[in-house]
């Protein structure tokens, strides 16, 4: 099930941003903390849990750019905020449709947070899983062994991803 | 020929986002209307003449299956097709979106490509479906 989860999850990342956001994302084998924002959104069906989006200001920017055809100059806080909670909403649809599209999950309104660290129920998570950002203190998330963490590298920046799943 | 288009959703930001991607894939779009929730797009409604409605499904006061619903009672409206718009695209879902009258529905995320596409098959549908019923009104 948690190779299952990572290429979906992987394979719903790309298309959301190459669909969506016009950036081309690349697998980055080293792990990163360097991020301004966290989306998070949970959900719950035959298979419950939470994703979290992990953006650079950056690519943040990027994406707006990209999605609306904004200047720089012309995006406030609060697009940033709804863009990256629109971003996290359709990477979790999109992986659960790809999942299992027979199953019926409900989804939780996205929050977004920048900078800082985010208690969550992720940090319930047990141990032993080797993607898991082990130190990363940016969610506050422990090992556990169904928190999965991905990074990807592009053009414009990076971006991180968390999934914690309890099935 | 052109056509109005109503956008329902409660994110400013996606509204902007369908607005552009309508307006970058070639479809003939005349005005594009916005409403932030089912109950704003049933009062622009009141005010305005609408080709096709693009409604998201979660929003705040009135959802898009309950727009739905609204539509199917009021006369005026309920030739209106409807595209339900989700990042929820299960099975389930989506038979209960047609269930209730919904002629078409986007997942995201999505391309110009494929909007164009469900607008003209959603457009194409209803132009007939008008022209059938001009004909059945004529008794010669």
């Amino acid at each position: 099930m948690k190779k299952k989860i990572e290429e979906t999850m992987r394979v719903s990342i790309f298309e959301v941003f190459e669909k969506m956001f016009y950036i081309f994302l690349e697998p980055l084998d080293d792990e990163s903390n360097e991020y301004d924002m966290e989306a998070a959104i949970s959900f719950e069906g035959f298979l419950s849990g939470e994703v979290r989006l992990l953006l650079s200001m950056d690519i943040a920017n990027t994406m707006i750019q990209n999605m609306l055809g904004l200047e720089k100059d012309e995006i406030t806080r609060q697009i940033i905020e709804d863009c990256s909670k629109e971003a996290i909403n359709m990477i979790c649809g999109n992986f659960l449709g790809k999942l299992d599209s027979t199953k019926v999950f409900k989804l939780s309104i996205p929050s977004f947070i920048e900078g800082g660290s985010r208690p969550g129920p992720l940090n319930s998570m047990n141990q032993n899983q080797s993607s898991a950002s082990a130190g990363m203190n940016f969610t506050g998330i422990e090992t556990g062994k169904n928190a999965y963490k991905m990074d990807f590298d592009s053009d414009e920046g990076r971006i991180g991803v968390i999934i914690a799943a309890n099935d | 020929m052109s056509f109005n288009v109503l956008i329902v959703d409660d994110s400013n930001t996606m509204r902007a986002v369908i607005k552009k991607v309508i307006a970058i894939s070639g479809f003939k779009m005349a005005q594009c209307i916005e409403a932030g929730n089912g109950k704003k797009a049933l009062e622009v409604l009141t005010d305005n003449r609408v080709d096709v409605i693009v409604s998201d499904i979660n929003m705040p006061e009135m959802d898009g299956f309950e727009l739905l619903k609204n539509l199917k009672g009021e006369d005026l409206f309920k030739n209106i097709p409807v595209i339900l718009i989700s990042t929820e695209s299960s099975e389930k879902r989506m038979q209960d979106a047609f269930d209730l009258g919904a002629k078409g529905f986007i997942k995201k995320p999505f391309t110009p490509e494929a909007v164009k596409k469900i607008l003209n098959e959603v457009i194409g549908e209803s132009n007939e479906e008008e022209d059938r019923r001009d004909d059945e009104g004529f008794d010669f």
